[in-house]
């Protein structure tokens, strides 16, 4: 029996909690399967993260140095992205980077739900990514802040390069969410497929059964470039989300 | 405690050194190539997409106001949201470019 391989990005009321919690506008609203690993994703990173640090070693051990190391590896994102009077913002970025990189994590374990491979999902954090870039932008510059869609050229160039700047920062919450979308999405799916083949194969008899050991071994191999993906994207989001606060806090000069 | 001058000297090098690290640390994973291709596919894609239906939704606004202009803003955003989306696949490449650039040999 091969399962379809979309079936595993189905959104459905958790176990046990069939019945809407509440009515939002006339629609139900349910505590979902995604819900509930958004819940332990957050749960495990805190959880992680303060247990990790708790002991406050001079010398860490290995959990402690890996929090250290995270704490590092963002700052310094931070840092080379957009500057020093960036790392106001390190909180953020830290969140969402954990955040995305833990809900990854939890999407790799077989039988477990991808948060991120949603589109409702990654485009409300991005769109709150660019809620923050914009406030900052407003907050620094105060109307000043526009110029950003006004770059260096003759004027009569502006009419056309005023539109094109405005739809390229449109364009950003669509290319932020929709990379990280596509990328879980594709990748959950091409393991799906290929752990059908097996089934498939092994379930044919005969010679063809032995042969189920190829996509096997091909599931090996795409579990790992799914593991460097997962980090991969998780960085990507957050280096895009200081790239985008570094205009908004130095609008065209580079820091 | 180090009281002794030269070893607080010593210490204020290793400060410096390792402040000197902190700032001009190499950043992050390079990118691979195809989270390269990735990105500029969806850069162009999206800026389509969002010249496309900006486009649409002035017409259908103005269309409201009984004004008929239904296609031509949204051909005109779609030809401006192709140039968006080349522009930004070339700040994109600006980026990446000037991530590897002090690497120097990072290209594969």
């Amino acid at each position: 029996m091969a399962m379809h391989p979309m079936e595993q990005f189905e959104v459905a009321p958790a176990m046990g909690m069939e019945h809407p919690l509440f009515h939002l506008f006339g629609y139900p609203i349910y505590f979902t399967n995604q819900s509930l690993l958004m819940v332990i994703v957050v749960a495990a990173a805190s959880l992680f993260l303060s247990l990790a640090v708790k002991p406050g070693r001079l010398v860490p051990n290995k959990t402690q140095s890996l929090a250290e190391v995270s704490y590092e590896f963002v700052a310094n994102m931070i840092h080379s992205a957009t500057g020093e009077d960036g790392l106001k913002f390190f909180p953020f970025v830290f969140t969402l980077f954990v955040f995305v990189l833990f809900c990854n994590f939890f999407g790799m374990v077989p039988g477990s739900f991808t948060v991120t491979s949603q589109i409702a999902v990654t485009f409300s954090l991005a769109c709150l990514v660019m809620v923050i870039v914009i406030g900052t932008g407003f907050a620094k510059h105060g109307i000043g802040f526009l110029k950003l869609f006004v770059p260096h050229a003759p004027w009569y160039l502006l009419i056309l390069l005023i539109p094109i700047e405005i739809i390229s920062f449109l364009t950003r919450p669509i290319s932020l969410s929709v990379r990280l979308f596509a990328n879980m999405l594709a990748g959950h799916t091409m393991l799906a497929v290929f752990a059908g083949f097996v089934i498939l194969l092994g379930g044919a008899g005969g010679a063809l059964s032995a042969l189920s050991i190829l996509p096997m071994a091909l599931i090996v191999a795409i579990m790992l470039l799914e593991l460097l993906v997962a980090f991969l994207q998780a960085y990507v989001f957050a280096i895009l989300t200081c790239i985008y606060l570094n205009e908004a806090l130095h609008l065209h000069d580079q820091h | 405690m180090a009281q002794n001058p030269d070893e607080l000297r010593k210490l204020g090098q290793r400060l410096d050194e390792a402040q000197q690290r902190r700032v001009s640390r190499p950043q992050g994973p390079p990118p691979t190539q195809l989270g390269i291709a990735g990105r500029f596919s969806t850069e162009l894609v999206a800026a389509l997409v969002v010249g496309g239906g900006l486009g649409w939704g002035i017409d259908w606004l103005l269309g409201h106001f009984g004004i008929h202009t239904r296609p031509v803003f949204m051909i005109l955003c779609v030809v401006l949201g192709a140039a968006a989306g080349i522009r930004n696949v070339m700040r994109a490449a600006t980026e990446i470019n000037a991530r590897l650039a002090p690497g120097g040999d990072e290209e594969k």
